[in-house]
């Protein structure tokens, strides 16, 4: 097992982007909630970009407009008047005002700026400095000042949070599925499965349908127990509820693959007190009835996978479910926790498993070319990588653009790792056809 | 009538200013090229993205070096098959560069890692012929000093490394980004180098960026009256490409919006003389060709030119002019494409219900201005309440716009193309009508818009 650290000043074809995206990403999973950026015009244009191409979807971020003046003499004055004009003219529910590189070094107090305010909207600061983290953490970041201002205890319910982290419509739908089968009710932070993919009917409702509702995120400090999707990305949250509400919390691996997801259904039914349901054992025993049919196209091919740490580490062991061996495994993003879950699943599992946290694609690709993977895993960006070096490529993480219809199909639950068995193969069987 | 509120601003009373209906006779411009309101929808870029994304992306056979915090970087990573294409995609927008400013620099300052990264950068390709350095929002607080830092690396790989200060706050769009690249090619690139042969017919194509080729189908044009191009600026340009640019005899100015500045600093110091056009449609492009032939004497050739290339066309499309005649569209670019398009949609038959720029200056506004018809709505700068507003109150049988506003249009039922990226392009002079024609055909004709739910 090696750990493979980079002293290079130049990052080349990142792994990561910064945090306002993640924070974004998170409030666009609100129902009403519109993310207000303080920083220039490129804060919001970039990220509203990136969010088209991925999700196909049209997205709502609005500006404070810092510019010159505000460089020098601050933002205050923008981010007033900002916060005024949004809500005079959208009357959203909830305002996320998300702090920039260019904002945080100009030292704009917006808690106090915000707190000042009198208007009929909720107003939440979300501290995202662009130097510090990931859109990874700001994603964390995000949930978890959404609940610090919002939670507050009225009373035992029986339900479940669970903070999703940067997934897909496709994941939460599969998600929702689950516990409705086995009558589960949840808070669900934050829910884009219909916000970034909603139905094409007319007339379009003024904000998209569903999403998670400011009464949900008060009730999750109410709830049985909390579970975070992705610790990387929402476990601030869950984490934040245990201690200050004494909500019971579960930071475990990310549903992928079976073991993963069977660990995941049998918190849940601890915290509920129900057993897994007939309806999902049929899953299961669909998913390995899969997984067992493909096993002569894909056993013992060595992979590389990149994405972000949760997707990551959970991946790698269904990989080796899958009878493949994970060769590489790397994310974007700095994490201590990210090496020791994937080390865990190294001597557990007795594969050798390169670790890359905090790599950038171009280390990934030395990486690759080293170790002679079969395939990659990994976003849009992985694709010149898999091309020059000859390999299988298999879609993942974010963005995904290069292709249609990533955004809808779940990776997560029994039913996303018959999904990812189809990818799996098919991109071997593809490649295998084309070379 | 005068200038407008749409219903959706009603709350922020200045957007009237930026809004109007056009009425002949009347002498009113929007108000444009000022600060977007603070609290916008907005759908505008900043200073990097005019310099780095759209300027001094496109060349070549550089790093691209982004000093700043990741997220710079990597929105301006790529882009695919689809934008700025050029002759190196092994290297060209394969690779994305950053000094990932972390906290630590940004305290202690980033000329260091600014330094290391460019050497490191250059070690790992050294068969680059330069180095652009851009500062982001951030470096611009913290003062780093990229000018004496880019000149001491080029000392030391032997190649031009040059600092382009185009923090995204500096200006009110991507716009005073267009103009700091200008200046910046002018005054470190342009003059440096001569090129081994001079001939009389030489010119650059300035202000066209290849998006899906557009270059690709203008060149051979110009090639084929007798003319030579020594440098596009700065579509698929190399930097020595850029360095010659002085010696050719004409600056033929496509973008208007983005390069004006750089055609006026070559005029003033080599007397190189430029001359606008707009490359779009068959009319416009035949006047292009005509001017520019008559420029050097090339009247003849230019005719033969015209000649077979209309002849390509026309049967295809007459078939288009008759499917798309009558049909309204909205048409929102960055700038100049707004005032190009309508000439255009004119040749087609189509009528141009409203237009819109996204930076777009007074210069631009009198364009769109005098070309568009009474009662057609021309609006500076408009945010998504705004065009939803517009797109369900004015219905166009077609909206163009760019990515950020496609799937808002989808979503309202209202046919789309993308005049930023192209759909199938290219969509410039004769074979690109063409395209964009048959684009324009496809969306408003496609059979699933009568499908949906509500629509009417």
């Amino acid at each position: 097992m090696t750990q493979t650290k980079s002293e290079r000043s130049v990052t080349i074809n990142p792994g990561m982007l910064c945090q306002p995206i993640g924070a974004m990403q998170a409030v666009l999973g609100v129902h009403a909630a519109i993310p207000l950026v303080h920083g220039s015009q490129g804060c919001a244009a970039y990220p509203m970009r990136m969010f088209n191409r991925h999700f196909a979807e049209p997205v709502e971020i609005a500006l404070s407009s810092l510019g010159e003046d505000a460089a020098v003499f601050g933002g205050a004055d923008n981010l007033v008047k900002g916060v005024h004009a949004l809500t005079a003219r959208r009357h959203p529910e909830l305002i996320a005002v998300i702090t920039t590189c260019l904002s945080e070094t100009i030292g704009d107090d917006i808690d106090g700026i915000l707190r000042k305010i009198d208007l009929p909207v909720e107003l939440v600061p979300m501290h995202t400095p662009s130097y510090v983290g990931s859109h990874v953490t700001g994603y964390d970041n995000a949930v978890k000042a959404l609940v610090a201002q919002l939670a507050e205890q009225t009373g035992p319910t029986d339900k479940i949070n669970i903070t999703v982290g940067l997934l897909n419509p496709g994941d939460i739908r599969e998600l929702k599925s689950m516990l409705e089968v086995m009558r589960v009710k949840a808070n669900i932070l934050t829910d884009i499965s219909e916000t970034l993919d909603a139905p094409l009917r007319l007339p379009r409702p003024s904000f998209p349908t569903g999403g998670t509702t400011l009464k949900e995120i008060a009730d999750t400090a109410n709830s049985l127990g909390s579970i975070a999707l992705c610790k990387h990305a929402g476990g601030g949250a869950v984490t934040y509820l245990a201690n200050k509400h004494k909500v019971p919390m579960i930071l475990g691996a990310s549903p992928i693959g079976v073991a993963n997801t069977d660990a995941f259904l049998e918190n849940v039914s601890q915290l509920v007190g129900r057993p897994v349901p007939e309806q999902l054992r049929r899953d299961r025993g669909r998913l390995i009835d899969a997984m067992i049919d493909v096993q002569f196209k894909i056993v013992q091919k060595k992979v590389a996978i990149f994405a972000d740490p949760d997707v990551a580490s959970g991946m790698a062991r269904f990989v080796h479910e899958l009878g493949m061996e994970p060769s590489i495994i790397a994310t974007g993003t700095k994490s201590k926790e990210f090496v020791k879950d994937v080390q865990a699943i190294a001597s557990q599992t007795g594969h050798e498993i390169e670790i890359l946290p905090g790599c950038d694609l171009y280390g990934l690709h030395e990486a690759v070319k080293a170790a002679g993977v079969d395939l990659l895993m990994a976003n849009t960006h992985g694709k010149s990588i898999a091309d020059d070096e000859k390999i299988a490529f298999a879609r993942i993480g974010f963005p995904v653009y290069d292709r249609v219809g990533y955004q809808r199909r779940a990776i997560i639950g029994y039913n996303g790792g018959i999904n990812l068995v189809d990818l799996i193969a098919n991109s071997i069987l593809e490649h295998g056809d084309a070379s | 009538m005068p200038l407008t509120l749409l219903e959706c601003d009603i709350p922020i009373p200045e957007r009237e200013k930026h809004t109007y209906i056009k009425k002949s006779g009347e002498c009113i411009i929007p108000m444009c090229n000022v600060q977007t309101t603070p609290g916008d929808l907005t759908e505008r870029g900043c200073t990097y993205a005019g310099c780095m994304g759209v300027v001094g992306g496109p060349v070549k056979d550089v790093i691209h070096l982004v000093h700043g915090p990741i997220g710079c970087a990597y929105y301006t990573w790529g882009g695919g098959r689809r934008q700025n294409l050029s002759d190196n995609p092994e290297f060209h927008r394969k690779y994305c560069f950053s000094t990932n400013m972390q906290e630590a620099n940004i305290i202690f300052g980033g000329e260091q890692k600014l330094h290391k990264a460019i050497l490191e950068s250059y070690e790992r390709f050294p068969d680059v012929n330069g180095v652009f350095v851009y500062a982001t929002c951030v470096i611009g607080l913290i003062g780093d000093d990229i000018n004496n830092i880019c000149k001491q690396a080029s000392k030391e790989i032997g190649v031009p490394v040059i600092p382009f200060s185009c923090e995204g706050f500096r200006g009110v769009s991507q716009s005073l980004g267009h103009h700091i690249a200008n200046d910046v090619i002018f005054e470190r690139i342009v003059g440096t180098k001569e090129p081994e042969e001079v001939t009389p017919y030489d010119i650059n194509i300035i202000g066209d960026y290849n998006i899906q080729g557009d270059l690709w189908i203008i060149a051979p044009l110009f090639e084929a009256m007798g003319l030579r191009i020594l440098c596009t600026f700065t579509g698929n340009a190399s930097i020595d490409d850029l360095a010659m640019a002085h010696r050719a005899k004409l600056n033929v100015m496509h973008c208007q919006r983005s390069t004006p500045y750089i055609c006026q600093l070559m005029e003033e110091k080599y007397e190189l003389p430029y001359m606008p056009v707009s490359l779009f449609g068959v009319e416009q492009t035949s006047k292009a060709l005509r001017d520019v032939a008559s420029f050097f004497g090339l009247e003849e050739q230019a005719e033969l030119v015209i000649e077979s290339e209309v002849a390509k066309i026309l049967p295809q499309m007459e078939y288009y002019k008759e499917k798309l005649k009558g049909k309204r569209v909205f048409i929102y670019q960055g700038a100049p494409r707004a005032w190009h398009w309508i000439k255009l949609m004119d040749e087609l038959g189509m009528q141009v219900i409203g237009a819109a720029t996204t930076f777009g200056h007074t210069d631009d506004y009198e364009k769109i201005i005098d070309r568009i018809g009474d009662g057609a709505l021309v609006i500076d700068n408009p945010n998504s309440v705004e065009l939803k507003e517009i797109l369900v109150k004015y219905k166009p049988d077609l909206f163009i716009s760019g990515l950020k506003e496609k799937f808002l249009a989808y979503k309202l039922g209202v046919p789309f193309v993308n005049g930023h990226a192209y759909e199938n392009g290219p969509y410039a002079v004769y074979s690109g009508f063409v395209n964009f024609a048959r684009d324009m055909d496809m969306t408003i004709n496609h059979p699933a818009w009568k499908l949906i739910e509500g629509r009417t």
